[in-house]
C-alpha cells in the first residue's frame, strides 16, 4: 500500500537485519536456559531455584508460581525456570504443573495495572478494567476446574507424557537436536569463561543463575520489543479485523500476535485502551484473551529445546494443554463463556464504583493469597 | 500464520485511503444534491445513491475513528499528532456530506427553482465548489502546501461571495423568487466550502490551529 506524505518517515532497521537479531535472540535465549539448567545441576536437589526451592504441596506450588510471575512480570521468564528446573531434573513434573498454572494466574497483573491508566474516567475505566479482569477471572476459574481434576488423575501430565514420547519416538530415545548441540556449545562457552574467574559450586552456580536470568529478561525483552516493530502493521491490521467480530478468529489474532511477541501481556496490554475507548467489546476482547493464553505458552517451548531432559518439554506441554483446555471448558458453551466475562463486568462496576476495590482485588490476589498459600502449604 | 507475517503493510497509510475515499464521496453527494436544485435533475433518480453514500460516508468515518485508536494503541509516537489531525478532519468530511443532504432535501421540496433568477449564479457557484473539492482531494494526496494557500485563498473568496448574495437576500437587493431558497442555498455552499477549507488548510496549519486558519493571518 502507497504510503502518504502526512505520515512520518520511519527510520526501518532492515527486515533482514531484524530476522538476523532475532534469530541471535532466540540463540541467547537457550543458551541461558542452557546455563540456568546447568546452574540448578551445580547447586542441587533441594537448593534450587530460590523461591521454587522444597516446594512440594501443589496449592504452595501454584501460589509460587503466581508470586515469583508478579514479581517479574513475566510469565515467560518463570515458565522458563520451571522448563530449566524440570530439565534438570531439580523440581518434579507434579509439582512444576500448579507452578505453570500459577504463572499463567501472575502474569493476567500487568494488563490490570495497564487498566489503572484511565481510573479517573469512570465509564473508560469501567470497560478497562473489565477488559483486563476477564483474563484473571478466566485463569481463576480455569485452575478451579483444572488443579482439582489434575490432582485426582493426573491428566495434564499425563496426556503431556504421552505426547513427549510421541516427540521423542516413544521416550526410549533422548532427545539430540541440532538444535540443542548448537545451543550446548553457546553454553559451555559462556559457562567456560564463568569458570575462569575461579568460581565453585555454589558461588559458580549462583553466578550462573545471574548471568542466565539477566540473559533470559535481556533476550525476550528485545524479541519481544524487534518483533513488535516487525510486525506493527500486521499487528494493526488484525486488530482492526477482529474489532467488530467475535468468537475463533478473534482466538487466532490473540494467538498469533502473542506467538510473534512472546508475551501475552503485550496482546492483552493491547486491547485494554481499545476496550476503555469502546471500539472493543468485552465479549470480543475475550476470544483474543483466550488466544493469547494459548499463544504465550510458545515460550516454554522454545525452552524445552534447550532443557537436558523430556521433562522439560513435558513441562512446556502441560503448559500449552493446561490452556487449551480452560479454553475448551470456559469458551464453546455460552453459560461457561458467560462466567469470566460477568465476574470481570461485576468486578469492574465495583471498582469504578468505589476505588479502594481495585486496591483490594490487586493485593489480595496478586501479593496476599499467593503469600498465604505458601506460608499455610508449605 | 506466513501470510499473516508477510502479508502487506498497512498501518495509517490505509487510513489515509479511506478518508481520500470520504472526501472523493463528499464531491458526488454535493454534485448530486446541487444538480437536483439548480440543475433540475429528478431527486428520485439520485435518492437512493445519494443516501447510500451518505450511509457510507458515515460508516468510514467511524471506521477511521476505531482505526486511529488501534493505531495509537499499536504503533509509535511519532505518528500521533497526525492522528489527531485526521480525528479532527474525519468530521469536517463528514458534515460536507451532511450539508449536501441538506442541499438535497431542498431540491425535494422546490421544484420549480430552474424558473429563479438566481440559479445561473448558483450554477456558477456550485462548478466552483465542486472544482474546489476536487482539488482538496488531490491536494489530501499531494499535501502541496503552497497550492494549498492558493486553494484557502480560492475559498474565502467563495466564502465572501456567499455572505454578499445573503445580505442582498437579506436587503430584498436580490431578484430571486425564491429567496429563503437561495439564502439557504448559498449558506450550505459557503459551509461546504469551509469544511472544504479546513481541510485543506491541515496541510500547513498546526494541530491546534485546526479549524482556525482565518483567525490568525500570521500562521497561514
Amino acid at each position: 500500500m502507497p504510503s502518504h506524505p502526512s505520515i512520518p518517515v520511519r527510520r526501518e532497521v532492515p527486515a533482514w537485519l531484524r530476522a538476523a537479531l532475532l534469530l541471535a535472540l532466540l540463540y541467547g535465549f537457550l543458551v541461558a536456559i542452557g546455563l540456568m539448567s546447568s546452574a540448578f545441576k551445580i547447586l542441587g536437589e533441594g537448593h534450587a531455584g530460590g523461591l521454587f526451592a522444597g516446594v512440594t504441596n501443589p496449592f504452595a506450588a501454584l501460589a509460587v508460581g503466581i508470586l515469583a510471575t508478579v514479581l517479574v512480570q513475566s510469565s515467560s521468564v518463570t515458565t522458563s525456570t520451571i522448563v530449566a528446573l524440570c530439565g534438570s531434573g531439580q523440581l518434579a513434573l507434579e509439582t512444576a504443573v500448579p507452578m505453570v498454572m500459577g504463572a499463567n494466574i501472575g502474569t493476567t497483573v500487568t494488563n490490570t495495572l495497564v487498566s489503572i491508566g484511565s481510573v479517573r474516567r469512570s465509564a473508560e475505566f469501567r470497560r478497562a478494567f473489565a477488559c483486563a479482569t476477564v483474563h484473571d477471572i478466566f485463569n481463576f476459574c480455569s485452575v478451579a476446574v483444572l488443579l482439582p481434576l489434575e490432582l485426582m488423575t493426573g491428566f495434564l501430565h499425563g496426556a503431556a507424557r504421552t505426547l513427549t514420547d510421541l516427540v521423542s519416538f516413544g521416550g526410549g530415545v533422548t532427545f539430540k537436536s541440532p538444535v540443542k548441540a548448537a545451543v550446548k556449545v553457546g553454553t559451555r562457552s559462556v559457562q567456560g569463561v564463568i569458570e575462569e574467574t575461579g568460581l565453585t559450586g555454589g558461588a559458580l552456580s549462583i553466578a550462573l543463575l545471574v548471568v542466565s536470568l539477566g540473559l533470559i529478561f535481556l533476550c525476550l525483552k528485545y524479541i519481544t520489543r524487534n518483533m513488535r516493530v516487525l510486525l506493527v502493521d500486521r499487528i494493526e491490521a488484525s486488530l482492526n479485523s477482529v474489532l467488530g467480530r467475535s468468537g475463533v478468529l478473534g482466538m487466532v489474532v490473540g494467538m498469533a500476535i502473542t506467538v510473534s511477541v512472546q508475551s501475552s501481556s503485550i496482546t492483552t496490554s493491547l486491547l485494554v485502551p481499545l476496550c476503555a475507548s469502546g471500539i472493543l467489546t468485552l465479549q470480543n476482547a475475550f476470544p483474543i484473551t483466550l488466544g493469547a493464553n494459548i499463544g504465550t505458552t510458545i515460550t516454554a517451548l522454545l525452552a524445552s529445546m534447550a532443557a537436558d531432559s523430556p521433562l522439560g518439554l513435558t513441562v512446556a506441554l502441560v503448559h500449552l494443554l493446561f490452556n487449551l483446555a480452560g479454553t475448551l471448558v470456559f469458551y464453546p458453551v455460552p453459560t461457561l463463556r458467560n462466567i469470566p466475562i460477568r465476574g470481570a463486568r461485576r468486578l469492574a462496576l465495583l471498582a469504578s464504583n468505589n476505588k479502594l476495590w481495585l486496591l483490594v482485588y490487586v493485593v489480595v490476589a496478586f501479593v496476599l493469597l499467593p503469600g498465604l498459600g505458601i506460608l499455610l502449604f508449605e | 500464520m506466513f501470510h499473516w507475517l508477510l502479508g502487506d503493510k498497512q498501518g495509517l497509510a490505509r487510513i489515509f485511503q479511506h478518508f481520500g475515499q470520504m472526501l472523493e464521496d463528499g464531491r458526488h453527494t454535493f454534485d448530486a444534491a446541487c444538480n437536483t436544485l439548480v440543475g433540475g435533475t429528478d431527486p428520485d433518480a439520485v435518492r437512493d445513491d445519494l443516501y447510500a453514500t451518505d450511509r457510507r460516508i458515515n460508516a468510514v468515518e467511524q471506521k477511521i475513528r476505531r482505526e486511529l485508536v488501534v493505531h495509537v494503541a499499536v504503533s509509535d509516537r511519532a505518528e500521533f499528532p497526525v492522528c489527531l489531525k485526521l480525528m479532527s478532519l474525519v468530521k469536517d468530511a463528514e458534515r460536507i456530506g451532511d450539508y449536501a443532504k441538506n442541499i438535497f432535501d431542498l431540491g425535494v421540496r422546490v421544484r420549480d427553482f430552474h424558473t429563479d433568477p438566481a440559479r445561473a449564479d448558483l450554477v456558477q457557484l456550485k462548478d466552483r465548489v465542486s472544482r474546489l473539492l476536487a482539488k482538496m482531494r488531490n491536494l489530501h494526496e499531494s499535501q502541496d502546501e503552497d497550492q494549498a494557500r492558493a486553494f484557502c485563498e480560492q475559498g474565502e473568496a467563495v466564502l465572501r461571495l456567499c455572505d454578499e448574495r445573503v445580505d442582498a437576500l437579506v436587503d430584498g437587493a436580490s431578484d430571486s423568487t425564491h429567496p429563503v431558497t437561495s439564502a439557504l442555498m448559498y449558506r450550505y455552499v459557503k459551509r461546504v466550502t469551509a469544511h472544504a477549507m479546513n481541510i485543506v488548510s491541515s496541510i500547513f496549519m498546526p494541530v491546534d490551529k485546526l479549524d482556525y486558519f482565518d483567525e490568525d493571518p500570521e500562521t497561514r
